[in-house]
C-alpha cells in the first residue's frame, strides 16, 4: 500500500515536537500496562515512537523534500499500527516520562493519523461509528433498553433543571449496578435534575475519539449540548470518566465554542453535597476497602481526592491505597477500546489489580469508572483470587438508606 | 590518511549542520503556529512552573523523580561531557579566552568522570532488572562516547599526542588550510570517532526544553481542568 500522504497532519504543533523530544530512555516501560501482562517491548511508547518518526522522515525529511516522498514500509505501519491500538492510552508513561510528552493525549492523536491513513482503527473497533450511527451507543443496542432495565421507579426526574445527570453507554449497557446507584444518590440529595430521553442521550463521543474516527463527533456532541441547553442545563453530572474526560477537554472545541453549562464528575457533586450536610449516611461500614483511580478521572481530569472524600464519609469505613493510586495510577485494562480488541491483555490487567487489592487485604475493591467495572468483574471470573467489587456510587446509595427497592 | 579525515570532518560537519537547522526549522514552525493557536484560555507559564522547567533542563528534575539512580550517572555524564567539551575549545580557538582557561582543571577532572559514568549508565541500562528496554541507538551511542572519552583519559595520561599538531591540525580544517595529521595512532582514532559521532549527536532534543515547560503548565493547570479557580 503506498502512504505518501503527511503523517503529521492530524497531530498539534507540541505533539510534533513531543515526538521529536522523547530520548528513546524506556522509563515508561516500567509504568506501562500493556508492558506488565506481554512483556513485549515492539509495542513499547519508545517504540511506537521510532517507527512514527520514520513515518514522518519518509514523507517530511530532509530527503523525502529534496527527492520525493519514500513509500513507508508497509510491516512498519502494520507494526505502529497493532502497537498504538493495543495500548489503552492509560497515560502512565507519560506520567513518568523523563521529558513530559503528555501522551494520554499523543496515542489518540496517532490514531487519528492512522484513521487518515486508512490503517486504523482495527477489529471490532471500525464497526462503532456505524452502531452509533444506527442506535446512538457503540454497543449497538436498542435505546429502549438504555434506562429502563436500572432506573428505580421511584426516583423522579423533570423535564427542566440547573442539574441534569448523563449515564454514558458503558454505564447504561455495561455496569448497571454503577448508574443506579448515581441515581440513587442524586434522588437523594434531593436537587431536582433532569436527564435526556433515551434515544436523545446518545454516544458522547469517546469511543470515537480514541480510536482516531472523528467523524461523526460534531454531530454527537452538538445534539448532546443543544439537549441539555434547551433544558436549561447549568451543570452537567456524569460519573463515567472518559464521558467527564471528552466533555471537559473536547466537547468545547467540537462545538466550537464554550459549554453553556459546566461539567461535575459525580463525586465532586456528591464530596459538596455530603460537605453541604445535603446527604447524611444512616448506616456504617466496617470494611477496609481500596480505592481505583481511574485513568482518565485522576491523570485525565485531576478529579483525586473527591472520590477519597466520598469514601472516608461513610462511617467505619478504612481505606487504603494501591502502591500507584491519584495521578500515578495503574490501568485496569479497559482504557483505549484495547479491550475490545487485545481482551487477553485487558483481563489480565484487571487480574493485576485484583491481585493487589487481594494482597493489601482489603474487603472490597472499589472502582468508579463503568468500563473498570465491567471489565474487573469480568478479570475476576475464574480467576483464583476473588474480592468483592462495588461503584463508588453503588456503595453510597446503599449506605444512606436501607429499605429502597 | 590526513586528507581523509579532513575530508571526512567537512562531512560530519555538514551532516551535523543540515540535521541541526532541519530540527531547527521544524522548532521554529511549530512554535509559531503554537503561538498563533494562543487564545485567552492559554493557559500562561506560572513562575513555578518556569522553575521547575529550568530544573528539569538543567538537573534532569524529572528523570530524578522516576529514576534515581541512573539520574545520577546522567547527570554526572552530562555536565562531564559539557565540560570536557569547553575543556576541547582551547584547541579550537586561537587566542584562547581566558574563560576557556577557567574551565580546563573542572574539564580535566570531568574527563576522567566523563568514561565512569558511561559505564554506570550501560550497565544500569544493561545489567539491572528493574530496566525494561534499552534503544540500540541510545546505547550505540553511549558505547560510542564511552569509547572515545575512554581513548581521551589514555592520551592524557599515557600516550600524550604533540598538542601542537593537534591544534594546528584542528585550527588548519577550521581555516581551510589543512595542516598534517599528528603522529598520534590514539589521536587518529580518537579524532575519527568523534566524526562518527557528530552526525548521530541526537540534535532533536533540543524540543525537549518546550515539551517540559508545556508539561510543567500542564501538570499545574490540571487542577483547574474540573475545579473552580
Amino acid at each position: 500500500m503506498k502512504n505518501k500522504r503527511s503523517f503529521t497532519q492530524e497531530l498539534l504543533p507540541q505533539q510534533i515536537l513531543e515526538i521529536g523530544a522523547c530520548t528513546q530512555c524506556g522509563e515508561c516501560l516500567k509504568h506501562c500496562p500493556v508492558q506488565d501482562v506481554t512483556g513485549n517491548p515492539s509495542v513499547s511508547p519508545p517504540e511506537k515512537i521510532r517507527m512514527f518518526r520514520e513515518f514522518i522522515s519518509s514523507t517530511e525529511g530532509l530527503k523525502s523534500r529534496i527527492f520525493g516522498s519514500r513509500d513507508v514500509d508497509q510491516k512498519l505501519l502494520d507494526d505502529f499500527t497493532r502497537a498504538v491500538y493495543e495500548c489503552t492510552t492509560c497515560g502512565a508513561c507519560g506520567q513518568n516520562c523523563p521529558v513530559g510528552i503528555f501522551t494520554q493525549r499523543l496515542w489518540p492523536a496517532l490514531r487519528k493519523e492512522m484513521v487518515k491513513h486508512g490503517l486504523g482503527p482495527i477489529g471490532v473497533q471500525a464497526n462503532m461509528p456505524k452502531a452509533i450511527m444506527h442506535s446512538g451507543n457503540p454497543y449497538d443496542k436498542p435505546a429502549s433498553e438504555r434506562y429502563r432495565p436500572w432506573f428505580p421507579e421511584r426516583v423522579k426526574v423533570v423535564d427542566r433543571s440547573e442539574i441534569a445527570y448523563y449515564a454514558g453507554c458503558t454505564g447504561a449497557y455495561e455496569a448497571e449496578p454503577m448508574v443506579r446507584g448515581d441515581v440513587l444518590v442524586l434522588d437523594a440529595i434531593g436537587e431536582p435534575f433532569t436527564m435526556l430521553p433515551p434515544e436523545e442521550e446518545v454516544c458522547c463521543g469517546f469511543p470515537l475519539f480514541i480510536t482516531g474516527q472523528h467523524d461523526q463527533l460534531q454531530d454527537l456532541i452538538t445534539r448532546l449540548v443543544q439537549g441539555y441547553e434547551a433544558r436549561g442545563v447549568k451543570v452537567l453530572i456524569c460519573s463515567c470518566p472518559c464521558c467527564v474526560n471528552i466533555m471537559t477537554r473536547d466537547w468545547p472545541l467540537f462545538y466550537r465554542k464554550p459549554l453553556p453549562f459546566t461539567i461535575r464528575h459525580i463525586t465532586q457533586y456528591v464530596s459538596d453535597a455530603i460537605s453541604a450536610g445535603k446527604l447524611r449516611f444512616r448506616k456504617e461500614l466496617r470494611e477496609t476497602v481500596i480505592y481505583h483511580d481511574p485513568c482518565y478521572l485522576s491523570r485525565g481530569v485531576g478529579v483525586i481526592e473527591e472520590p477519597r472524600n466520598v469514601l472516608r464519609s461513610i462511617p467505619g469505613l478504612t481505606l487504603l491505597e494501591f502502591e500507584r493510586h491519584g495521578p500515578n495510577s495503574r490501568c485496569c485494562g479497559s482504557g483505549g477500546a484495547a479491550r475490545k480488541v487485545f481482551h487477553e491483555n485487558a483481563i489480565a490487567m484487571g487480574r493485576l489489580t485484583i491481585d493487589e487489592a487481594v494482597a493489601k487485604k482489603a474487603d472490597r475493591l472499589i472502582l468508579s469508572c463503568p468500563a473498570c467495572y465491567a471489565k474487573v468483574n469480568e478479570s475476576m471470573m475464574g480467576h483464583k483470587n476473588q474480592i468483592r467489587i462495588t461503584d463508588i456510587m453503588e456503595l453510597t446509595s446503599s449506605m444512606i438508606e436501607s429499605d429502597w427497592p | 590518511m590526513g586528507k581523509i579525515l579532513i575530508a571526512a570532518a567537512y562531512g560530519a560537519f555538514v551532516v551535523f549542520l543540515i540535521r541541526f537547522l532541519a530540527y531547527w526549522l521544524i522548532w521554529r514552525k511549530t512554535v509559531t503556529v503554537m503561538r498563533l493557536g494562543k487564545t485567552a484560555q492559554t493557559v500562561r507559564p506560572s513562575v513555578k512552573a518556569f522553575a521547575l522547567t529550568v530544573m528539569d533542563v538543567t538537573f534532569f528534575g524529572r528523570l530524578l523523580m522516576v529514576n534515581p539512580v541512573l539520574w545520577v550517572g546522567e547527570w554526572v555524564f552530562h555536565v562531564s561531557f559539557l565540560l570536557v567539551l569547553l575543556r576541547h575549545l582551547r584547541l579550537f580557538l586561537n587566542p584562547v579566552p581566558s574563560c576557556i582557561w577557567w574551565v580546563q582543571t573542572p574539564g580535566l577532572i570531568a574527563g576522567y568522570f566523563l568514561p565512569f559514568s558511561l559505564a554506570y549508565i550501560l550497565l544500569v541500562r544493561l545489567l539491572s532488572k528493574r530496566e525494561r528496554y534499552a534503544s540500540p541507538a541510545n546505547v550505540f551511542l553511549l558505547a560510542l562516547v564511552l569509547v572515545i572519552s575512554s581513548l581521551g583519559v589514555v592520551m592524557h595520561g599515557l600516550f600524550k599526542p604533540n598538542l601542537v599538531d593537534v591544534k594546528l591540525f584542528v585550527l588548519g580544517i577550521l581555516s581551510f588550510t589543512p595542516a598534517s595529521l599528528p603522529e598520534s595512532t590514539l589521536f587518529a582514532i580518537h579524532f575519527s570517532l568523534v566524526l562518527v559521532l557528530i552526525p548521530l549527536l541526537p540534535t532533536h532534543i533540543f524540543f525537549a526544553p518546550i515539551v517540559m515547560m508545556e508539561a510543567r503548565k500542564r501538570e499545574q493547570a490540571l487542577h483547574l481542568v474540573m475545579h473552580e479557580k
